[in-house]
């Protein structure tokens, strides 16, 4: 049986759009029968216990081997909404829409940057962000894995990480196939081009009408001068605001990366003091 | 007045799906009230809305409905939200008005360079005729008649058909609202 095995050697941190897109990853791989093994050289004290405690460990599928043990309790469940900075993995599930998700969601930002002078924009642009993003994965994904977001605060409240990861055809794959109907002229750009498009523009298989999702979550991001990281099957792309929008000069992508269903996509926010 | 908040099921708007399902109830309190030109929608307790939303919701009905009836919005000062709909109206090159009061914020599409004015000089007036505007600017009638026009197309003004001086038919143009 094919196996694939995550080590987190000691002192290595992974951050909060990593994680879930490491969630996603193994999971996905656990239902294509893959062999799983995530193994922590900390145990328990380290990325495990971070991990543990926003929920990851509820969300991996049980075929996932995990070492030294699986955590016995959820650190998650114990301290839900108790922690400032960290909320736990939300589950989007699309047979269950939970009506509640982006407006919590916003709510755990708010918990660490309410006192923002401009706390009612960022909480604005937050909830637009979560909005977008979750109804794309039910509108688009047709996956009958789960989809997951999560944030983080970071380094005393100048940095906000938000992130959403879905198991579904990506991005890409619903995209492309309209081009030469819908946009002709963008048919020939290479995925990097056409990604930063569809941030850009607004693009959508649907035709010009549509799209203005993914371009308005890119304005209220651009207004915080965010950093975009968009995970695609194969490549991962960078894209950093230059001028007020994403350009395709300040973009970088990787390519050839392992495969990897589904769309990620993680908003850094810089929120400097 | 039409209230927003009164054909959702939460204070929040969220996705398409949502929009449509609240499109079509707004759609039917219009086609229930077939005399009527000119909807306000209020935006009272309804507390956020995504892009999205917006689009399926209310930029969809007021494009359906262009040239015939209009829709402005009303009780609405966060800018977030605004910017929401902004970015659908836009998309859908639907002009909407936002009105504060007796000022009226124009978002969506905006009007063309050559009839930028005549959208400026009609939003000031309840109604207005291309003579009017003709004679302020010392234009020909048919040139401020075509501005206009293209302004109705547009979905920047209703017309509705009036008798000329003359005893022909002269358009009388109304702003949204």
């Amino acid at each position: 049986m094919f196996g694939v095995t995550f080590e987190f050697p000691l002192g290595c941190k992974v951050m909060v759009d990593a994680a879930i897109r490491l969630l996603s990853l193994a999971n996905q791989l656990v239902v294509t029968t893959r062999r799983v093994r995530l193994v922590f050289a900390e145990g328990e004290a380290g990325t495990m216990g971070y991990l543990n405690r926003m929920g990851f460990f509820d969300h991996l599928r049980s075929e996932v081997e995990v070492r030294p043990a699986r955590p016995i309790y959820s650190a998650a469940e114990l301290h839900r909404g108790g922690n400032q900075t960290l909320v736990e993995i939300a589950r989007i599930n699309k047979d269950a829409r939970d009506q509640d998700l982006p407006t919590r969601l916003t709510a755990a930002v708010m918990r660490s940057c309410g006192r923002r002078p401009d706390a009612r924009e960022l909480e604005g642009a937050a909830w637009t962000i979560f909005a977008e993003l979750i109804d794309n994965i039910f509108v688009h994904s047709r996956t009958r894995l789960d989809g997951y977001a999560a944030l983080q605060v970071y380094s005393g409240g100048n940095r906000l990480s938000v992130a959403v990861s879905d198991s579904g055809l990506g991005i890409m794959e619903t995209l492309r196939p309209s081009l030469a109907t819908e946009f002709p002229k963008l048919a020939h750009l290479s995925d990097t081009d056409l990604l930063v498009e569809v941030f850009r523009l607004g693009l959508s298989r649907h035709g010009a009408d549509r799209g203005c999702g993914l371009k308005g979550c890119a304005g209220k991001a651009m207004k915080f001068n965010a950093d975009l990281d968009v995970r695609l099957p194969n490549q991962r792309v960078l894209l950093t605001p230059a001028r007020g929008t994403y350009r395709p000069n300040t973009a970088h992508c990787y390519e050839n990366l392992p495969l990897m269903w589904g769309t990620h996509i993680a908003f850094a926010f810089g929120l400097g003091a | 007045m039409l209230a927003l908040r009164c054909f959702m099921d939460r204070p929040d708007g969220w996705g398409r799906n949502q929009g449509r399902e609240v499109y079509q109830r707004l759609l039917r309190f219009v086609e229930d009230n077939p005399g009527r030109l000119i909807f306000r929608i209020s935006f009272k307790e309804v507390q956020r809305l995504d892009i999205s939303f917006a689009s399926e919701a209310i930029v969809e009905l007021a494009k359906r409905f262009r040239r015939t009836k209009g829709f402005c919005l009303i009780d609405l000062s966060d800018k977030d939200l605004i910017e929401n709909v902004d970015a659908a109206a836009e998309r859908k090159e639907q002009p909407i008005l936002v009105w504060h009061g007796k000022s009226a914020e124009l978002i969506g599409a905006k009007p063309s360079e050559g009839t930028r004015e005549a959208f400026q000089f009609a939003v000031t007036r309840p109604h207005t005729r291309a003579t009017e505007f003709a004679t302020e600017k010392g234009i020909s009638i048919a040139n401020a008649s075509m501005k206009f026009k293209q302004l109705w197309e547009g979905g920047f003004l209703l017309r509705q058909e009036s008798v000329a001086d003359s005893g022909g038919v002269e358009y009388v143009y109304l702003r949204i609202g």
